[in-house]
């Protein structure tokens, strides 16, 4: 039991790490209708922005991680503004060459900026005897709990936006059609440029929980972008809560099948249940097939 | 006078062939491509160029299997990168185990078909995002086995291998590879000519653009989509297969999502349905950056990778329908040039693009 | 096919009979018979939602119909139950349609788009038309002249090389039509080919279509909303009304069916 609990927590955290990450990449997708693989790379930069104001300026975490997410705003109103809205007559294959030409410009650019070594990212509350909780005989640290909260607290606030808010329902009415909506009177441009910059909040953030794992560098993004994608297509990409529930899922199963089945093959076998899954759920957990009339 | 009009006329007829019969087209460029190991030898070239040559002429089949997915067929794939490695482990792995060169390559190839038929299969239930995504899912699970399948790959450790010998009787050195490299890669134009100008080409346009129809029309959909993808995962296959036997070393980490993305890119970049856009593309993505923007930048190697995003970027956004418009685009202002009316042709050209 | 060892009688081409279709609860086609002869020309009608393109679907196997039969003498002057086949195979037997939004490959030559009709015809496979086998080019060949020969019959041959895309309506629904003549069929059936297209060209298609049957020497069955063009082109119209069967009958008489008229204009006395 005291495994599992402390399996489940571990799961809840990077879940909500792919969560995050995920609901970027479903949002870039129904408004900008392309796979946004620059995510995991945006939240790298931006990471960076907070590691070294930490660790070479000195500031404070609850300081820089705040400043880092403004940052990540501000790539994303750039990203929008320079290279996907003049690419709106660029087909959905363009697009996402386009952001695959912005992987390699960031990629580019950081070192330059930041250098090539990692930067030790610390966590928002250190890890001790001190900031830690029993739970059913598992000791969960603090900074777990936070990251977890924190990470629901702004998807929940998300969701709430997007349902209560007119400018929620200009989203939803761009993701289901934009053309449609455009013609309504949607203001469209500006919710693919909010699209941006919260997809790249959330990828920086996502980015920060997952640094102090290892290290701040070019590359530390990786697993969590691939996780992102599997989490939309296991829940959906039809709905904005399917991929969230996915990256639960694909947190908790991981975790699971390390533990107790094989950590050498633990990433296949979820791949390879996934697959199995989308084959006889092709459209994810929360998904309708759409019927096409001839 | 008279031998002067024999000669003009000569001169005509190979014009004539020329533009009208696409397959000299095609050796004569596989021909001028396999002057660069004469060059490197002769000192105009550098000898790191022929390497470069041999990896654009090895991603240009990769990418035009893609490219016949994408184009043709309306459907992705991100798993290129897995086959490619594939290709690259199979052809040592089986060689290794004295198989002949030549049915080492033939096994691995029908081995890599039998999964894509799988994933053809597979595509009959899912689609769209979905299917690209599940495709990203086999390219990581390949990827997976190339990092922890000892036996097969030796891991981290890589493999190597050495240039085959043809047939038995044929001892490949690395100039001989590069041509017959070149030979490989213009077959390859011929056989993706030959698909897309036939039966099979049209029955696949019509099943991507229009289920319904193409049904009507008798092109069974799942068979189509079968071919597509085994089409695509033996281009990339082989391609593999000539990377493992040029540059005669093999290891887990290249075979990744990146390299998926740049592939796609070049079919992109290069142009969707052109197959001198695909050897174009590859060239954008690969050969520029490497030529022109590493020296140009010698010693921050950050500012040419930054270049080589922003120039795949540009091309997108000028040129969506890929840079084989390029050509287009200068035969226009070239016509406009001579006919002396170039200043307006500048701002007429941009409008062509649009 | 073991329940079509009914044979047409002899003259009889396709006999829908009794077929009944429902999407979630509500019935779409209504136990409808209808027949048609060889080389007749039969109109569908009814007001909108009556069903006509579902009855084509069924015909054709888009959707698979609840109850009933599709009989029809094929190519081989074999009675064949259209229900026992594949949606893909229903070509190979001699029956072909068009549809409502012409569906053709637009980044395809017009005469390439012809071409893909006859993709059942050809027998050589992908590998001899890799290799350009004598024979495979031989085929490609007689299916080319074919094409053109059909574009000419419809008089857009100096099209061909053109691309689909772009083309105006009126030139779509030809190509959609070659395209379906291309592939030697028995039936072709035709999802509003007026639909769009001016006056003048309404006359014009009027006439092809006649001139397709005696040309061909085949039988066609079409939908279409311009009564006009319906009652000029047909012999024999069918009238259908929320998937129930009202009348077949000549365009003259069905022109006077009170029940016709009843269904298309509503009842006088209310």
């Amino acid at each position: 039991m005291k495994v599992f609990i402390t399996l489940l927590f571990r799961s809840l955290e990077t879940g909500s790490v792919y969560a995050l990450a995920a609901l970027g990449v479903v949002l870039i997708y129904r408004t900008s209708r392309a796979f946004n693989f620059a995510q995991g790379a945006i939240g790298t930069l931006n990471a960076f922005v907070a590691a070294t104001l930490l660790m070479s300026w000195g500031w404070s975490i609850w300081v820089t991680v705040p400043i880092a997410m403004v940052t990540a705003i501000l790539t994303g109103f750039v990203i929008d503004a320079f290279f996907i809205r003049p690419a709106a007559r660029v087909g959905h294959e363009g697009k996402q060459i386009i952001t695959l030409g912005l992987i390699i410009v960031i990629l580019g650019i950081t070192p330059i900026l930041f250098g090539v070594e990692p930067i030790p990212m610390p966590r928002f509350i250190e890890f001790s005897t001190l900031t830690q909780v029993e739970f059913m005989g598992a000791s969960i640290g603090y900074n777990a709990l936070f990251t977890i909260a924190i990470s629901i607290a702004l998807m929940a606030s998300a969701f709430w936006f997007l349902k209560f808010t007119s400018w929620g329902l200009a989203i939803r009415a761009t993701a289901s059609n934009e053309m449609a909506s455009k013609l309504m009177g949607v203001p469209t441009k500006n919710v693919t440029m909010m699209s941006w910059a919260t997809a790249a909040a959330f990828g920086t953030l996502a980015a920060i929980i997952v640094a102090p794992q290892s290290a701040v560098d070019i590359n530390m993004m990786n697993d969590v972008q691939m996780s992102a994608f599997f989490a939309c297509v296991l829940g959906g990409f039809q709905s904005f809560y399917g991929p969230v529930i996915g990256a639960y899922l694909i947190a908790l199963s991981r975790n699971l099948t390390n533990f107790y089945i094989t950590s050498t093959w633990s990433t296949v076998i979820v791949y390879v249940v996934i697959l199995i899954f989308l084959f006889f759920k092709p459209v994810g957990l929360v998904g309708k097939k759409t019927i096409k009339k001839v | 006078m008279e031998g002067k009009k024999r000669k003009s006329r000569l001169i005509g007829q190979i014009k004539n062939k020329f533009s009208k019969n696409i397959y000299y087209r095609f050796t004569a460029f596989g021909v001028l491509l396999s002057l660069i190991p004469l060059l490197s030898t002769v000192g105009i070239m550098k000898v790191s160029t022929v390497s470069l040559f041999a990896y654009i002429i090895i991603f240009t089949i990769v990418a035009m299997g893609l490219n016949i997915l994408i184009g043709y067929s309306g459907l992705i794939s991100l798993g290129t990168a897995g086959f490619v490695g594939f290709g690259a482990y199979g052809v040592v792995y089986f060689y290794g185990h004295g198989i002949p060169y030549e049915f080492a390559a033939l096994i691995t190839l029908l081995i890599a078909a039998l999964i894509g038929i799988f994933i053809g299969l597979f595509s009959l239930k899912v689609d769209g995002v979905y299917l690209a995504i599940a495709t990203l899912a086999v390219g990581e699970i390949f990827s997976q086995v190339f990092k922890k399948v000892t036996w097969f790959t030796n891991a981290y450790g890589g493999v190597h291998f050495k240039f085959p010998k043809l047939f038995g009787v044929l001892q490949l050195q690395k100039s001989t590879m590069f041509i017959f490299l070149v030979v490989m890669m213009v077959l390859f134009m011929f056989i993706m000519y030959n698909i897309v100008h036939s039966r099979t080409g049209r029955a696949l346009m019509a099943m991507s653009r229009s289920d319904s129809s193409a049904q009507a029309m008798g092109v069974s959909v799942p068979r189509y989509r079968l071919i597509a993808f085994i089409i695509a995962t033996l281009f990339a296959t082989t391609g593999g297969i000539l990377y493992a036997s040029f540059f005669r070393y093999v290891q887990p980490l290249d075979w990744n999502l990146m390299l998926t993305l740049l592939v796609l890119a070049m079919v992109v970049v290069g142009g969707v349905k052109s197959i001198i856009g695909t050897f174009l593309g590859v060239f954008v993505i690969y050969g520029v950056p490497t030529l022109w923007l590493e020296d140009l930048f010698a010693g921050t190697e950050g500012i040419a990778y930054i270049f080589s995003g922003v120039l795949i970027i540009i091309v997108v956004m000028f040129y969506p329908n890929g840079a084989v418009n390029v050509f287009q685009d200068f035969k226009k202002l070239y016509k406009k040039y001579k006919n002396g009316e170039l200043k307006i042709k500048v701002k007429k050209g941009q409008k062509a693009n649009e | 096919m073991s329940n079509s060892t009914v044979n047409l009688d002899k003259g009889m081409l396709l006999k829908v009979d009794n077929i009944s279709i429902s999407f979630g609860g509500l019935k779409a086609v209504d136990e409808l018979s209808f027949d048609i002869k060889e080389r007749e020309i039969v109109g569908l009608i009814g007001p909108n939602g009556a069903g006509k393109t579902t009855v084509f679907n069924c015909i054709t196997q888009f959707y698979d119909a609840d109850t009933g039969t599709v009989l029809f003498n094929n190519k081989n002057n074999e009675t064949v139950n259209l229900n026992d086949l594949k949606v893909t195979n229903i070509i190979k037997e001699g029956l072909v349609r068009t549809f409502q939004n012409v569906e053709l490959v637009a980044d395809l030559s017009i005469l390439d788009n012809v071409l893909i009709g006859a993709h059942t015809l050809y027998k050589k496979g992908i590998f001899s038309h890799i290799l350009k086998t004598k024979k495979a080019c031989k085929e490609e060949e007689e299916y080319r002249s074919k094409a053109i020969e059909v574009l000419k019959f419809m008089g857009i041959d100096h099209l061909k090389d053109q691309y689909a895309g772009g083309q105006p309506y009126g030139i779509l629904k030809k190509i959609g039509i070659a395209r379906t003549l291309i592939s030697d069929p028995k039936l072709i059936i035709l999802d509003e080919p007026a639909a769009g297209l001016n006056d003048v060209e309404t006359e014009e298609l009027c006439k092809l279509i006649l001139n397709i049957r005696d040309k061909f020497d085949i039988s066609i069955l079409l939908v279409e909303h311009d009564m006009g063009f319906v009652m000029n082109v047909c012999d024999r119209i069918c009238a259908i009304s929320f998937g129930k069967f009202l009348a077949m009958d000549t365009p003259e008489n069905i022109k006077n069916n009170p029940i016709v008229q009843e269904a298309y204009l509503g009842k006088d006395d209310d």
